[in-house]
């Protein structure tokens, strides 16, 4: 679609409601998902729930290919389909919800800045930890990637993405890196975002923005996710304030809502 | 027919034939001027010799199949059809450029006085042959590379190799063929093929890397073909715009079905048959050789054609087809079938009968579709006997429907769902035909029965292709 057409549509988009059934498409949970896109899914759905905007999760396998930018997660509101963060942000900002409105141009430069180090530095770490480390490859992404696929498109499409990665990295200069190196750029990452953060409850003020659902997103999944060691864990556990940053989200976005509405 | 030489005979008593098959070459002896004249239909003859000259690579245990007819000849106008028949078996293994029979009166010290011998001249074809063509289509272009190596190994096998280029996709097939010695009939096949296909009226790509076999037998008057494939499909949105069911159906699957298919063709031609009869029926099982998506599906093709008075011709045809998912898996939109257009039912846009979303049409599970048609010369016959022979006016109807079927219900409730809501469209055109291959048609179409959500194309409609309703 051209320019003036993709405006137009998404003039037409931000009249509309918030609707009933918006569905937030990830890969099954169980069996398929990986790291970093159990990450990307979990920024967004906290994103969606600071908001205050009702969202049912559902789990394809081929949600990846149902994408239209081939990336996970998408939200299907409405007519729209819409993936990434990035995107979604913008696309809930012409409805008129928006988590930075309270913040002046020079924080919003600064919160800019902070999302590109997370997706620069942890989301690029949480890749080459998967799909670079060959241990980690072989034991864990390789057989969940290709789980609900039977032989032999299972090998075919996990070596695929394989290698899909592993250019990536080569065109980003990351595949020079070792393991060690790797642990030691994230530490720093949660070293800058730690020393932002200080003993605030959020990153900008006492309200939280996309940073704060980014920043959970990727942190909370790394803490909780069960890799072939624990070493990634470590790392920001050593951090305590981001430990307790977490949890307090944790507690208030989700434990709380979810027992409100059980109780309701 | 070819040509057939033949010298005549001195009546002499006869004896036993002698079979021999040598592939040597031999002179020709010279033509001799002969006065009398003899009536060549009472003459016995005895057929001693077969030669085939000329050959390379082929190994000669399969021509000896195709000759052998000759030798049980009686007579002389005997041995000329039966060398004519066998002339055409072996231009039919696909591996002679040209068949030549000479007929002559053996010589030499074995030779019977009533003896003949029948030699075959054959130039093999070459070794490989190569093509290149540029097609040029829907805003994509593409270059299209074919080799093709008849007889690689002497018995009649072929591998045919096409590569094409193009702006948009790319694909390739790859196809190993070999006849069984003896019964050409009987056959297999193996293919490796890499396709990808567009489909603007479901908003759909589809990309399919396969490899498949397949066996040919005929039974008594049909001809059976046996056939195993295994294809990785990968479904992707044309556009940006195609409906969330079309999206929900993208990404990956692995096919892997074993299939069936009977042909009764009494058909005089494949395209603008006089008269005949063809009956086509397939199933395909998926699901129990591996793969992701597990069904069973059953199509068949029915069509009756006869001559009537001045030259006219009546034709009747009716498809149908079921797709049954087992499993709990719904079934995939790469899998169902599609009605409509200039090739079934006339009238309607390309495939755009059914179950549809947002403008996006996603085929059914079941459907029906039939034709009636009057083939008549055009009027006042224009180009008689020559160019105006290749076409023919044509009145049609067309009906048909499609929808999905609740399998829980019985054949009662599906019947009446497929008689419901019946599409049909009447009209009238011209149809070229195009070698015995392909046909053009341009026709005035009356769409009736339009359901809500049906692409209608009234009035002139212009179709290209091979298989018609």
């Amino acid at each position: 679609m051209s320019l003036a057409a993709e405006a137009f549509v998404s003039q037409i988009a931000a009249a509309e409601p918030w609707p009933e059934k918006a569905t937030l498409y990830q890969p099954l949970k169980e069996d398929q998902i990986l790291l970093s896109d159990s990450a990307s899914s979990l920024a967004v759905q906290t994103f969606l729930r600071m908001c205050g905007l009702p969202v049912q999760v559902s789990c394809c396998a081929n949600a990846e290919y149902m994408s239209p930018s081939g990336k996970v997660p998408f939200i299907h509101v409405g007519n729209q389909v819409v993936s990434e963060l990035g995107p979604i942000v913008q696309f809930i900002k012409a409805k008129g919800h928006s988590l930075s409105d309270g913040l002046d141009d020079v924080q919003r430069a600064e919160m800019k800045a902070y999302m590109e180090l997370v997706n620069n530095m942890l989301l690029t770490a949480e890749l080459y930890i998967q799909w670079c480390d060959d241990y980690t490859a072989t034991e864990i992404s390789r057989p969940r990637y290709s789980s609900p696929y039977s032989w032999p498109l299972n090998h075919i499409l996990a070596y695929q993405k394989q290698w899909e990665v592993r250019r990536k990295m080569n065109a980003i200069g990351w595949s020079g890196k070792s393991l060690e190196q790797v642990y030691e750029d994230v530490s720093q990452c949660c070293q800058a975002l730690s020393q932002r953060l200080g003993t605030q409850p959020y990153f900008f003020n006492k309200q939280p923005t996309e940073l704060d659902a980014l920043v959970f997103g990727h942190l909370f999944t790394i803490l909780t996710t069960q890799l072939t060691n624990d070493e990634l864990a470590e790392k920001v556990k050593s951090y305590t304030n981001l430990l307790s940053f977490c949890h307090r989200i944790d507690q208030t976005y989700f434990k709380e809502h979810d027992r409100e509405s059980q109780v309701s | 027919m070819g040509t057939v030489h033949a010298r005549s005979l001195d009546p002499l008593p006869m004896q036993g034939p002698e079979l021999g098959v040598q592939a040597d070459d031999m002179d020709l002896g010279e033509p001799e001027q002969e006065e009398k004249q003899e009536v060549l239909e009472n003459k016995d003859v005895v057929v001693q010799h077969v030669h085939i000259d000329g050959l390379g690579r082929t190994k000669e245990d399969i021509l000896t199949y195709e000759v052998a007819d000759v030798f049980r000849a009686k007579n002389l106008i005997d041995v000329m059809k039966k060398s004519h028949e066998a002339r055409q078996k072996l231009l039919r293994l696909g591996i002679f450029r040209h068949v030549e029979v000479v007929i002559d009166t053996t010589e030499g010290a074995d030779a019977l006085p009533n003896g003949l011998d029948v030699t075959f001249e054959v130039k093999e074809l070459r070794r490989m042959t190569g093509s290149y063509n540029t097609m040029v289509g829907n805003n994509e272009g593409s270059m299209v590379l074919g080799l093709k190596l008849p007889n690689v190994f002497g018995r009649a096998e072929k591998l045919t190799f096409q590569f094409s280029y193009g702006t948009k996709e790319t694909s390739y097939g790859l196809s190993f063929f070999k006849p069984q010695p003896g019964h050409f009939e009987r056959n297999f096949s193996i293919n490796l093929y890499k396709v990808t296909g567009q489909f603007p009226w479901s908003s759909l790509r589809e990309t399919d890397r396969g490899v498949s076999t397949e066996f040919s037998f005929p039974i008594w008057r049909t001809n059976h073909t046996l056939k195993w494939e295994g294809v990785w499909r990968e479904l992707g949105c044309l556009a940006r715009t195609a409906s969330f069911s079309v999206r929900e159906e993208s990404g990956h699957s692995l096919k892997s079905s074993l299939s069936h298919t009977m042909v009764i063709d009494t058909r005089n031609s494949t395209i603008l048959p006089r008269k005949g009869a063809l009956l086509k029926i397939n199933q395909e099982l998926a699901g129990y050789t591996g793969g992701d998506v597990s069904f069973l599906k059953e199509d068949f093709e029915i069509q009756l054609n006869k001559t009537l008075f001045w030259d006219s011709v009546l034709s009747t045809s009716l498809w149908g087809g079921m797709l049954l998912p087992l499993g709990d898996k719904p079934s995939s939109i790469a899998d169902r079938f599609y009605l409509g257009g200039p090739t079934s039912v006339r009238g309607y846009s390309m495939y755009s009968i059914g179950p549809q979303s947002e403008g996006d049409y996603l085929g059914g599970e079941a459907f029906w579709a039939g034709g009636l048609h009057l083939y008549t010369p055009l009027p006042f016959r224009p180009g008689r006997g020559g160019f105006g022979e290749l076409f023919r006016t044509h009145f049609f109807l067309n009906a048909g429907n499609l929808c999905n079927l609740n399998y829980g219900e019985g054949p009662r409730a599906h019947l009446s769902k497929l008689a419901e809501c019946i599409r049909w469209s009447y009209g009238a055109g011209i149809v070229l035909r195009l070698g015995n291959i392909a046909r053009l048609e341009l026709n005035y179409c009356i769409p009736m029965g339009v359901q809500s959500g049906d692409r209608i194309c009234d009035g002139v409609q212009f179709g290209a292709g091979i298989r018609f309703l």
